[in-house]
């Protein structure tokens, strides 16, 4: 498994247009690819190819997300998504 | 988890009383059943709903090929949002595991599942995020639709004697499941003026409406609806049920070949019985006439005039009775000035039975009493209409609406406006004091109705809406007999017409008393008509009234009920 931090790029966060093209491109990968807000008390977990729970996320502008990626094509599916979150 | 007992008020919509299981009716566009499935239904209705999420793939697909040709691909990301949403587990995955592990259908376990979403995203902070749940929603009314289209399971077959509850049940949906055993109807939406209302007394299925707040009943929930008193009870305790039984009977639906017969109704000794149909709307009129009842002996008229909350004008009541009375032909047709009673929550504020009530609301609320009384006489002239005073306790009150009537019929003859002056006016004996006075009151009026439901009520002190009391009221009880006894006495030197319309008369051992007393009219309700003409055709007023002599000195309530019920159903 591999993982790193990544500040949202987007300006206006992951809403529905991002999300969606999000979960489009984590379906291109094996690996199971999970997004984690931990900025409240309580983190919040999202499976990057469910767009319900991207939505839930609710992740803004310039707020921090833990990106882990876990299969054997995890290094590319984390640069890509990293790449694609920052915007 | 066993849920206990607990009373919803609605208002009257249709009359009946019935037992059933909650079916609970989701999405007022599409409407659809929540229930449980036996262990074999649980793989079709899995396919069921994974064929209804392909269609709607498809759906999309077709839309986002067009969306794309018209206005290139800027809206079509929207598209893309709901094909996500046909695909992401925390959604159709979760749906489909609820199928299979609590085994009920597919439109309760994506109301299940997206009603936690919905809740989720309600919490969101972030408005815009918040908004989203318009996509989710969008996606669930597709389901729904593609799930009925693909195939009618829901709707065609109901899996128990049914009590539709829903905020809003669509009169169609009601006529489409009219063959199944849909045995009640509860909402929390409607008027019983809406079509669903007026559809539902049309197949005789008691129908409560305007309800408090039905999230709470459970489907597949047993209970028992109400549909005389405007209630439901869920989850009914043994001893409410006990109660109920008696007259869940009664309320029963008849079956076709009971049918009325148009013929008149005599006894075996060849005694001619008047019977007439309680209505509460004008549109009930129709059927009555083509049920061969003789006349509307009551007609509640506050249902229609305060429809919609609010009071009609003079032309529209014009327009409305005359319409009663030209549908009626020329059968009599007793219209009961308005009565608010604590039955009906149709007036704010109104609500006890022993405040402000029928003539005393229309002594009180005078401007509404003489729109009233103007239309009637106005209407007159299209059929035969009687005029019926509700609730008359003093001789005083019944002289104070007289001065009323004679004052409209003034005005009408000053503005040289066409009437009936031969309307006959009567009262309602439903008081005890009126009980005690009706010969006194006699000289004022052309006619009496003897209201059994209230008399009763007030005789032996049990309020007909407090559920911890209603086992105490019974029309069998020697109080009971003996008052109907002396008003028949005290009446019958005097040569006026007395109709009994309360629900005495509707059922037919404590019918076959009212003849045993001496009664020759009653007045029942539409559905309860052919029970009471076989009734009446099955006995011999002889053995009646001699059986009624015997009751006036039995002691207690239920030996006078068993009495007469071995006597009445050994005829049937």
């Amino acid at each position: 498994m591999k993982e790193r931090e990544v500040v949202i790029g987007h300006r206006l966060g992951l809403h529905a247009r991002a999300a969606a093209q999000l979960v489009q491109l984590s379906a291109k990968f094996r690996s199971t690819i999970v997004l984690v807000r931990a900025d409240d008390a309580k983190p919040v977990e999202a499976d990057a190819r469910s767009i319900l729970s991207i939505l839930l996320l609710a992740a803004r502008h310039g707020s921090t997300l833990q990106v882990r990626a876990d299969g054997s094509d995890e290094d590319e599916a984390l640069e890509k998504v990293c790449e694609y979150l920052s915007g | 988890m066993k849920s206990s007992e607990r009373i919803i008020r609605g208002v009257v919509a249709a009359p009946g009383i019935t037992t059933g299981h909650a079916v609970r009716a989701f999405d007022p566009t599409f409407i659809s059943f929540n229930f449980k499935l036996r262990s074999d239904q649980v793989r079709p209705e899995m396919d069921r709903f994974r064929e209804s999420v392909d269609k709607s793939r498809r759906q999309l697909r077709r839309m986002q090929v067009q969306l794309k040709k018209r206005s290139g691909p800027e809206s079509s990301f929207l598209i893309d949002a709901h094909l996500l949403i046909l695909q992401d587990k925390l959604f159709v995955d979760r749906i489909v595991e609820k199928i299979e592990n609590e085994q009920i259908n597919a439109e309760w376990a994506i109301q299940q599942v997206s009603d936690e979403l919905f809740e989720a995203y309600d919490r969101l902070q972030d408005e815009y995020l918040r908004e989203r749940r318009g996509d989710l929603d969008d996606i669930v009314r597709r389901l729904l639709h593609n799930l009925h289209a693909n195939e009618q399971l829901s709707l065609k077959k109901l899996p128990y004697d049914a009590i539709l509850v829903g905020r809003v049940i669509p009169p169609s949906t009601l006529f489409e499941l009219r063959s199944q055993r849909v045995v009640g109807l509860v909402t929390e939406t409607g008027s019983p003026l809406s079509h669903t209302a007026i559809m539902a007394r049309s197949l005789e299925i008691p129908a409560v409406m305007g309800a408090e707040d039905l999230s709470g009943i459970e489907p597949g929930e047993f209970m028992i609806l109400d549909g005389d008193k405007g209630m439901v009870i869920c989850s009914p305790s043994k001893e409410t049920l006990e109660e109920y039984k008696p007259r869940v009977r009664s309320g029963r639906r008849i079956p076709t070949r009971a049918r009325a017969t148009a013929a008149p109704v005599a006894t075996v000794d060849g005694v001619r019985i008047s019977l007439g149909a309680n209505i509460n709307f004008g549109d009930e009129v129709k059927a009555v006439v083509a049920n061969g009842c003789e006349s509307i002996g009551l007609y509640r008229t506050e249902f229609d005039f305060f429809r919609d909350g609010h009071e009609h004008d003079e032309e529209s009541l014009v327009a409305d009775y005359s319409n009663v009375l030209k549908t009626a032909k020329r059968m009599p047709v007793t219209f009961r000035t308005i009565d608010v009673g604590i039955d009906q929550k149709s007036w704010d504020g109104v609500n006890s039975n022993l405040g402000v009530r029928g003539l005393r609301f229309c002594l009180e609320n005078q401007d509404v009493f003489r729109t009233q009384l103007r239309a009637l006489y106005r209407a007159s002239i299209h059929g035969t209409a009687r005029i019926l005073l509700p609730f008359v306790s003093t001789v005083d009150d019944l002289d104070a609406a007289r001065d009323i009537i004679a004052d409209v019929r003034k005005e009408l003859d000053r503005k040289r406006v066409r009437y009936d002056s031969s309307v006959p006016v009567g009262v309602m004996i439903e008081t005890p004091a009126a009980a005690q006075t009706c010969d006194l009151m006699a000289s004022l009026v052309d006619f009496f109705c003897l209201g059994t439901n209230d008399l009763i009520q007030y005789y032996l002190v049990v309020d007909r809406s407090d559920q911890t009391v209603m086992h105490l009221y019974n029309p069998f009880h020697p109080a009971i007999l003996r008052c109907l006894n002396q008003v028949y006495r005290l009446l019958e030197p005097i040569d006026k017409p007395i109709t009994v319309c309360g629900e005495m008369a509707a059922d037919p051992p404590s019918a076959a008393v009212l003849l045993g007393l001496g009664f020759r009219s009653l007045s029942v309700s539409p559905t309860a008509f052919p029970r009471i003409q076989q009734m009446v055709r099955s006995v011999s007023i002889a053995e009646l009234r001699a059986l009624a002599n015997q009751l006036l000195n039995m002691q207690k309530p239920k030996d006078v009920e068993e009495r007469v019920r071995a006597a009445v159903e050994a005829k049937q």
